[in-house]
């Protein structure tokens, strides 16, 4: 059993992916409530986003901050993209239907990455974040800037929301039409504006938690794309609704995925730690069984 | 049609339909092209195609099972491809273990796909739509990161069967009867004629009615007596079985296995296929199968990336849930309706006037 | 007969049934009430799609709220929906005999039985059409007939005239009327056509906020002041 000193370093990336998962899963869920979407792209396109401003940096030499930045309004824009067009579209089907059509837009983009930054031959590409060289001591863990912003990001950004849905009437719109667009619609409030603003917001979010995890993990196409599940399985343990419950689900996947790393008899199945705490949570939680009226699937 | 009434002699439905000329075309046509097939496509084909449709076959059988799943009962299921690694496995482990005889493998392996497919399928089903397709993915997510520390059975010891030091894997055996790769095609196409002849005798009998009652509203189906949560589990069992079945032919196909055949990408893209080919007719799961295998095969050959499918099945599940719910066997029948009518009235309008409305 | 005894049903907040205490006699009862009095509440309470936290109802002398939801239908509670609930892609005959299929019926009457119920509705022509090429009023009258079929004890119609034409309305109530005597069933009619209500019904019950507000024969019924306040919603004056 590895002592506490091995350990340290494992919670420290444990806490600072967390934190972007929070960061994640809090996006998705706010646009859920605000749309019936769970946008299973997300992950695809912070993605992107990360392989653009990689390119950017690399070939054509232009400033980091600057790279950095057309890659958050580009994850930002081809949401809003993405939910201006299939948002109507879809809009009186299932959440299931919604959320299927957003894995279409997944596998394009995973299409589109691996042909324009294939991965095949053996390429490797990273994203330094420039927080990284900023490192201190926390006891005998050294820990990089970029992990407090990944951590404090996720935090804030779940104290700020919860704040915007709660006091402000923008948010206080997007609650109502997370119970029928309809109804808020005929009370005044401009539905589509309020989606619009949710839609690019998560857009916003994926692009900086692509950056975060190229960062922190990979700058690969297809594992940013997935890691969107740990975000995915924190939101589903908060059933989709509380996005405190989302900040702490994506912390605890987060940080024991992570502080498994060290032990040899688990470490080869730790990436099941989301898979597992979302089942158990999801089978826990959801004792009542409920009735279906109306048409079922796709 | 009496002019009185019900008519209390009508025969059933079934047995009045094949008597009818169009059916009987229809069956002739599906009987002339298996033949061709089995017979004289193999032959006619260089290995490597012969390889690739030995896939399709396989993944024909797979895109059945999620067809039921996802178009008969409306359980979507986001791991079809962990399904597929289990029965694979399975397969695998008894080949080089026992001397099995390869039906048998091949019943072992959908039997045990079907009880693990089940027990997992019980609790799940507590819970709807979205819900029950997000744990899917989770599910199979576990058991691909499972699947790459154990690895797929490569004749070693132990209860899985791998040996990671082993210099020289052997390809996994096949069926004695069906040892080159065309006589393997047509072992695996006759073995996917029977799943679909098992697929279709659920259909057309009583779980096939239930489940359309369960599709088109679960309360409706519970206040007509039907118990939705057999009938569910009955789906995913016959799914179950019949992608473990898959399995047991990929293993003896490919002969040499790699938990990198079996990620989450590959269920997300047998869904779009799914979807795209029409989860509701059993037609949709042959154009499935040929979608997912066949063009890429096409592809590689002249040369392009299969990334231009992966952003094209991408966009046929767009397009699939946006305009055609039924898929393209439904939406092609409807496409091609319209083209004929538009063509007859263009034909029509050659001749001058003759007192016809247009 | 059923004996509904101060059946609550609470969640997320509502309370659809308030201590509901209502006997519905032999023969075709109405239920009537204000929209949002709870009538649906209390069909998904007897179909047990939904839980009461409290109450009982004894049907026939049984319990029925011990009972599983798929096991009242083979018992013989039977419903029609507001929304469509016939199988489109399925003939007449299949619907109607998916509903004897799962019932404690035998097979070998099945064919009688499914076509005798086809024709207590008087739905006339092609008994293996599809569904999907009859009209409103016919799909209707499948769903009558998915409803009598085989021996139910208890029929439940939740609005079976809405959005009917008067000349199938009409037909509809020859069609209920003759429920009890052919098919040896109760009926519990959920409707707002109120010529029909008054038609078939010899009893009515009316529900307001999820409690009785009034229950006896039906002409006295329609007639209570208090009922037509409930519909009309004008307040109480002291």
């Amino acid at each position: 059993m590895p002592s506490w000193s091995d350990f340290q370093p494992f919670l420290v990336t444990g806490l600072s992916l967390g934190g972007v998962y929070a960061l994640s899963g809090v996006g998705m869920v706010v646009l859920f409530r605000a749309t019936g979407v769970l946008n299973l792209a997300f992950g695809a396109v912070g993605a992107m986003g990360a392989l653009i401003a990689w390119q950017l940096i690399n070939k054509s030499g232009t400033n980091e901050w600057l790279a950095f930045l057309v890659c958050i309004v580009f994850a930002g824009v081809i949401t809003l993209a993405y939910g201006m067009v299939f948002g109507p579209a879809l809009a009186g089907r299932e959440p299931l239907v919604k959320a299927v059509a957003t894995l279409g837009l997944t596998l394009v983009l995973l299409g589109i990455m691996d042909l324009l930054w294939t991965s095949s031959g053996g390429a490797s590409r990273s994203i330094q974040l420039p927080t990284d060289s900023n490192t201190f001591m926390i006891g005998s863990v050294q820990v990089s800037l970029t992990n407090v912003i990944a951590l404090v990001f996720g935090l804030v950004l779940t104290l700020i929301t919860g704040a915007f849905l709660r006091y402000t009437k923008l948010g206080t719109a997007m609650r109502a039409m997370a119970n029928d667009r309809e109804i808020t619609a005929t009370l005044g409030v401009p539905v589509r504006r309020v989606e619009a603003t949710a839609w690019f917001g998560c857009g916003i979010l994926s692009g900086v938690a692509g950056l975060l995890l190229a960062d922190l993990v990979a700058l690969d196409a297809t594992t940013l794309t997935f890691l969107v599940i740990s975000a995915l399985a924190a939101t589903l343990i908060a059933r989709l609704r509380s996005i405190t419950v989302t900040f702490f689900a994506a912390v605890v996947i987060g940080v024991v995925n992570a502080m498994i790393t060290p032990i040899q008899s688990l470490t080869n199945y730790r990436d099941m730690t989301p898979f597992v705490l979302a089942v158990a949570a999801l089978l826990l939680l959801s004792r009542k069984r409920e009735i279906a009226v109306g048409r079922q699937g796709i | 049609m009496t002019s009185a009434g019900v008519r209390t002699n009508a025969r059933p439905a079934w047995l009045s339909q094949t008597r009818e000329p169009r059916t009987l075309i229809r069956l002739a046509v599906i009987v002339v092209l298996l033949l061709f097939v089995l017979l004289a496509l193999p032959s006619m084909l260089s290995l490597y195609y012969v390889d690739a449709m030995i896939q399709v076959a396989v993944y024909t059988v797979v895109a059945l099972g999620l067809g039921i799943l996802v178009g008969r009962v409306g359980l979507v299921s986001l791991g079809q491809a962990a399904v597929l690694a289990i029965g694979a496995w399975v397969s695998a482990r008894l080949l080089f273990a026992t001397s099995l005889s390869f039906p048998i493998v091949l019943l072992a392996s959908g039997l045990v796909t079907m009880v693990l497919g089940t027990l997992v399928g019980l609790p799940a089903l507590r819970m709807r739509g979205l819900y029950l397709a997000l744990i899917t993915l989770m599910l199979a997510g576990a058991i691909t990161v499972v699947l790459s520390t154990t690895n797929f059975p490569n004749g070693g010891h132990g209860f899985l069967g791998y040996n990671g030091g082993n210099v020289h894997v052997p390809p996994i055996r096949r069926p004695s009867i069906a040892a080159t790769d065309q006589a393997f095609f047509r072992y695996t196409v006759v073995v996917s004629i029977l799943m679909f002849f098992l697929v279709l005798a659920h259909v057309r009998g009583r779980p096939g009615r239930a489940w359309a009652s369960i599709r088109q509203s679960e309360s409706a189906a519970l206040a007509a007596g039907i118990n939705t949560t057999l009938y569910k589990l009955w789906a995913l069992a016959l799914a179950a079985f019949i992608t473990g079945v898959a399995g047991g032919l990929l293993a003896g196909g490919q002969r040499y296995l790699y938990s990198i055949d079996f990620v989450t990408q590959d269920s997300i893209i047998l869904l779009a296929v799914v979807l795209m080919g029409g989860a509701y007719s059993m037609w949709g799961a042959i154009i499935a199968g040929l979608l997912y295998k066949f063009l890429p095969a096409l592809l590689n050959n002249w040369g392009v990336s299969s990334d231009w499918l992966t952003i094209l099945f991408g966009i046929g599940v767009l397009q699939a849930l946006t305009t055609a719910p039924a898929g393209i066997v439904d939406q092609f029948p409807k496409d091609m309706a319209r083209l004929g009518r538009r063509l007859r009235g263009l034909v029509k309008r050659r001749p001058p006037a003759r007192g016809e409305a247009g | 007969m059923i004996d509904v005894s101060d059946v609550t049903v609470r969640f997320g907040g509502v309370t659809p049934l308030d201590g509901m205490s209502v006997r519905f006699e032999q023969g075709i009862c109405g239920l009537i009430g204000p929209n949002g009095a709870g009538k649906t509440t209390f069909f998904n309470v007897l179909s047990g799609f939904v839980r009461p936290v409290a109450g009982t109802i004894t049907a026939f002398g049984e319990d029925l709220l011990k009972m599983v939801h798929f096991r009242r239908a083979r018992w013989g509670v039977r419903r029609t929906f507001q929304t469509e609930q016939a199988i489109e892609e399925l003939s007449i005959y299949e619907n109607v005999a998916m509903i004897h299929e799962h019932s404690k019926m035998k097979g070998g009457s099945r064919r009688e039985d499914v076509l005798g119920a086809i024709e207590f509705v008087k739905l006339e022509g092609d008994p293996y059409a599809k569904v999907r090429t009859l009209g409103a009023g016919q799909r209707r009258l499948v769903e009558v007939a998915r409803a009598v079929v085989g021996r139910p004890r208890l029929v439940l119609l939740d609005e079976p005239a809405a959005g009917l034409p008067d000349e199938e309305t009409g037909h509809l109530r020859e069609v209920i009327r003759g429920i009890p005597e052919h098919m040896g069933a109760q009926v519990i009619l959920v409707d707002h056509d109120m010529s029909l209500v008054s038609a078939v019904c010899e009893m009515t019950a009316v529900l307001d906020f999820g409690r009785l507000l009034a229950s006896g024969p039906t002409a006295e019924v329609l007639r209570d002041e208090r009922v037509i306040r409930a519909y009309l919603g004008t307040e109480e004056v002291a």
